[in-house]
């Protein structure tokens, strides 16, 4: 059994006077892609969110290797070597390509560029648009950047937030193969509302339903199970 | 339940104390004092009429001294160019009202559709407009100068002015808990409280918003008739930045959002000035007592954003609380 | 020709104090959506603090640093005590900074007297520059070649720095800056006490043009940066030097030929792009 990176314990949110999360717990193991899977509204975005600092947890425990990060600021928690990718990608539309990405890294040290240089192997377009307005690439592009931007500061663990959101099959494709990709480099949690696409990828999930973890296994055991989909996910 | 309660218990200490004052000048003559009440009864209309905007719609105006210097300029005018007669006051009265009106919907219309901090840039701006207007248009204003002005005898009698501004006062105290209580009132508290959802629920928000500004600015625009009456003088401060604060201090000190905190409001301050204006003998520095007051301000916005009223109610809640642990405690023991 | 000349130097020295005013204003507002009712009060501050030292040293340069200095401090003092207190609470901010707006006010009064103080510009700047057939007031070129300066120097930093890029990419998101890493309050901090410090150098800079100061000189600077800001689309600086170009001149114009209106275009101005463009009118982003 490989080591835990992340674990959430009981987490619960609340979202101005509204209790999204109600209890949240779970395990992501170093170098596995773990898949948070749950209907809309299911509480999936505020759990990364929540991981991210970005939202308040209220209750509950939340363990970075070794440390509890709960209550730090989200730079800090950045810092210590976690990467973003928000829902809307979150891009500096008005900053070319390379900016994105500097803004990101803290220093160009040897480590960094060598990073850098790697995930621009597997996301050519990046490197052919490095000068244009960031703004102006296409929705698969700016996934790219979105994930190529969080991974270029030293990143242990990437949370990924539905990557196929909006994008054309075709791009899906490519953007999941790259995450495939990356897997050997960095421990990744990956919220995913397109089934097909994390089943592929995803080694271990858990289900989300009304701000809970209900139901977690090993992605074969889904994969392999239709009635459970059915009962938690509501596909067959 | 427990809101209300206190709510009644608000307007009945009101209720009292308003009683009170109307028998206060006649077993009581101080002229000073009188002057000082009457103030305090205009600027508690004038904070009133902010409390509608801030305390209940959630709209920051920092224009409110336009209604406020449209009022006082048009009784000023017409005292001047007209006789001194109560006939002349109430048409006086009448323009002003219907002056603020036109100009609150137009701004309103224009200008409420804005985010807050936009609104509150905007309505700070036109403010601005009207006080350097009022100085360009020497001929009818006199300027910075200003002018004084004759007023009917009636008036002129402080008893009497006295108790006008004070039944006033209690009328449009009422007048808004009414008015807050009605299902349109219901409506901007839910604005306040959440905009969106209020808008998704198929209200108009401009429209309840553009209401309740007329509403405040025709209530303004009172006050300051009221208040160049008791000065017979104007000048271009009535439509100062200073005047919009004073509605600020009184509201948010005596507590925002519960209509009788800006009576409070306006009686803490208006006191406090008499007060420490009168301590400069002992150090000049009272002559900027003000700041006392933007200091408390900018506290009671941090630590008590609900003011007096709010810290009283808070109080008295928890010594019944403990009360009520203190009887359960001796039940169970 | 002449009368054009003039008047436009003369829009153009005002629009450049418009501008720095506007500078901090912009960038404070597009980082953090603070809008800081309080700035005229810091120019105010920066008056007063500057021309105290330029009437102790008899430097006007010396002067000019030490407003810049006031700036800086009560920038700092003012993040720490009065705006960081209430960060993302818009409602508390506004109310906050323009109750701080009369506390800074008064505060002049107590610590400077509540009266008028006269000042002239330093030797070197007074009288005018002939060029041909034109009449340059000295000073006015001093502030329009300083005001441009400064520009030049912030837009370099924006452009040309990681801070400036920062700021930048803060300005557009600062929820993901934050989960990039940057603890943008520090980055804030940093540009408060850079906006408070232009604003008070700003200050400093009107004084001699209009020859005297007082305590309530900010509020009406205020609204013009306001206005300003808003026509240059918050968080764009060049946006705000255009606006102020635009703001200051048409000010001048309006002020010669119909003076009645001039301060009533500006405010049209403003309500126009509120309301009509609120993003600004130099803003590409659609």
């Amino acid at each position: 059994m490989m080591s835990t990176l992340l674990k959430l314990q009981q987490v619960e949110t609340y979202i101005e006077e509204f209790h999204i999360l109600q209890g949240i717990s779970f395990e992501a193991r170093k170098g596995e892609v773990t898949v948070l899977l749950g209907r809309n509204g299911a509480g999936k975005t505020t759990t990364l969110r929540t991981i991210m600092g970005l939202n308040k947890a209220s209750k509950g425990q939340i363990f970075f290797g070794n440390e509890e990060i709960q209550t730090l600021q989200p730079y800090e928690i950045a810092n210590k070597g976690m990467g973003y990718v928000p829902e809307d990608q979150g891009i500096f539309g008005e900053l070319t390509v390379e900016e994105n990405i500097k803004v990101a890294m803290k220093k160009d040290d040897s480590q960094s560029l060598e990073r850098l240089e790697w995930i621009l192997q597997i996301f050519p377009d990046l490197k052919k648009f490095w000068q244009k307005q960031s703004g102006l690439l296409s929705g698969g592009q700016k996934q790219m950047l979105s994930i190529a931007r969080a991974y270029v500061k030293n990143c242990e663990l990437l949370l990924i937030d539905e990557p196929s959101k909006g994008l054309a099959p075709i791009v899906v494709e490519k953007v999941m193969e790259s995450i495939q990709e990356m897997k050997d480099k960095t421990t990744i949690i990956l919220v995913e509302q397109n089934f097909m696409m994390a089943s592929r990828i995803g080694d271990y999930f858990y289900i989300v339903d009304e701000g809970r973890t209900v139901y977690d296994g090993k992605m074969q055991e889904l994969i392999g199970n239709k009635e459970l989909r059915e009962k938690h996910l509501g596909i067959a | 339940m427990r809101v209300s309660y206190e709510n009644k218990l608000g307007s009945i200490i009101f209720l009292m104390v308003s009683c009170l004052l109307i028998v206060f000048p006649l077993v009581y003559e101080d002229r000073n004092l009188l002057i000082i009440f009457t103030q305090i009864f205009i600027f508690a209309i004038f904070a009133m009429s902010y409390d509608i905007l801030l305390g209940f719609t959630g709209i920051i105006s920092f224009g409110h001294a336009m209604f406020f210097g449209i009022g006082a300029y048009s009784m000023s005018i017409f005292m001047k160019r007209f006789e001194p007669e109560m006939l002349y006051v109430f048409l006086a009265l009448i323009v002003g009202v219907f002056l603020s009106a036109i100009v609150s919907y137009v701004v309103g219309l224009l200008t409420l559709r804005l985010k807050t901090h936009y609104y509150a840039m905007l309505t700070l701006a036109l403010a601005n407009l009207f006080y350097v207007g009022a100085e360009k248009w020497r001929s009818l204003t006199e300027g910075a100068d200003g002018f004084t002005f004759r007023i009917p005898d009636f008036l002129r009698e402080r008893v009497n002015f006295y108790l006008i501004t004070l039944v006033l006062m209690v009328l449009v105290y009422f007048a808004l808990k009414l008015f807050i209580q009605s299902p349109f009132g219901k409506v901007l508290v839910a604005i306040k409280e959440n905009e969106q959802r209020t808008e998704s629920l198929g209200f108009n928000i401009l429209y309840y918003k553009i209401i309740a500004s007329i509403i405040a600015g025709i209530l303004a625009s009172i006050a300051g008739a009221l208040y160049a009456i008791s000065l017979r003088f104007v000048n271009t401060s009535v439509f100062s930045i200073d005047i919009t604060l004073d509605a600020l201090l009184m509201t948010i000190i005596g507590g925002v959002g519960t209509i009788i905190g800006a009576v409070i409001g306006s009686g803490v301050i208006e006191f406090s000035h008499y007060w420490l204006t009168s301590l400069v003998k002992l150090h000049w520095i009272f002559e900027r007592w003000i700041i006392f007051f933007g200091i408390l301000y900018i506290l009671t916005v941090m630590f008590f954003p609900k003011g007096i009223v709010g810290a009283l109610t808070a109080l008295k809640r928890k010594a019944r609380h403990e009360k009520k642990h203190d009887q359960s405690d001796k039940m169970t023991g | 020709m002449e009368l054009f000349f003039s008047l436009l130097i003369n829009g153009l020295a005002t629009g450049m104090l418009i501008f720095l005013l506007a500078v901090g204003l912009t960038l404070i507002f597009g980082l953090m959506s603070v809008l800081n009712f309080a700035h005229g009060g810091l120019f105010a501050w920066g008056a007063y603090g500057g021309v105290w030292i330029y009437s102790l040293t008899e430097s006007y340069m010396i002067g000019v640093a030490g407003a810049i200095i006031t700036g800086v401090i009560l920038g700092f003092i003012t993040e720490k005590l009065i705006i960081k207190p209430v960060y993302g609470d818009h409602v508390q901010q506004i109310l906050i900074t323009l109750g701080y707006m009369l506390v800074l006010g008064e505060l002049i009064k107590v610590v400077f007297g509540p009266n008028q103080i006269a000042v002239s510009p330093p030797e070197l700047l007074r009288g005018s520059i002939e060029i041909g057939e034109l009449l340059i007031i000295k000073y006015r070129a001093f502030i329009i070649i300083t005001g441009i300066f400064i520009f030049l120097i912030v837009n370099y930093i924006l452009k040309n720095t990681k801070i400036g890029l920062i700021v930048r990419a803060g300005v557009i998101d600062k929820e993901m800056i934050q989960a990039l890493g940057v603890n943008i309050n520090k980055v804030f901090l940093y540009v408060f006490m850079t906006g408070a410090a232009l604003a008070a150098l700003s200050g400093m800079l009107l004084a001699p043009y209009a020859g005297v100061i007082h305590a309530d000189m900010g509020m009406e600077y205020a609204i013009l940066a306001f206005v300003v800001v808003v026509i240059g689309g918050m968080g764009n600086v060049t946006g705000s030097l255009l606006a102020a170009a635009l703001v200051g001149i048409s000010g001048a114009f309006m002020a010669y030929y119909v003076p009645e209106l001039s301060l009533a275009t500006n405010m049209l101005l403003m309500v126009i792009v509120l309301v009509f463009r609120p993003k600004g009118l130099f803003t590409i982003r659609g």
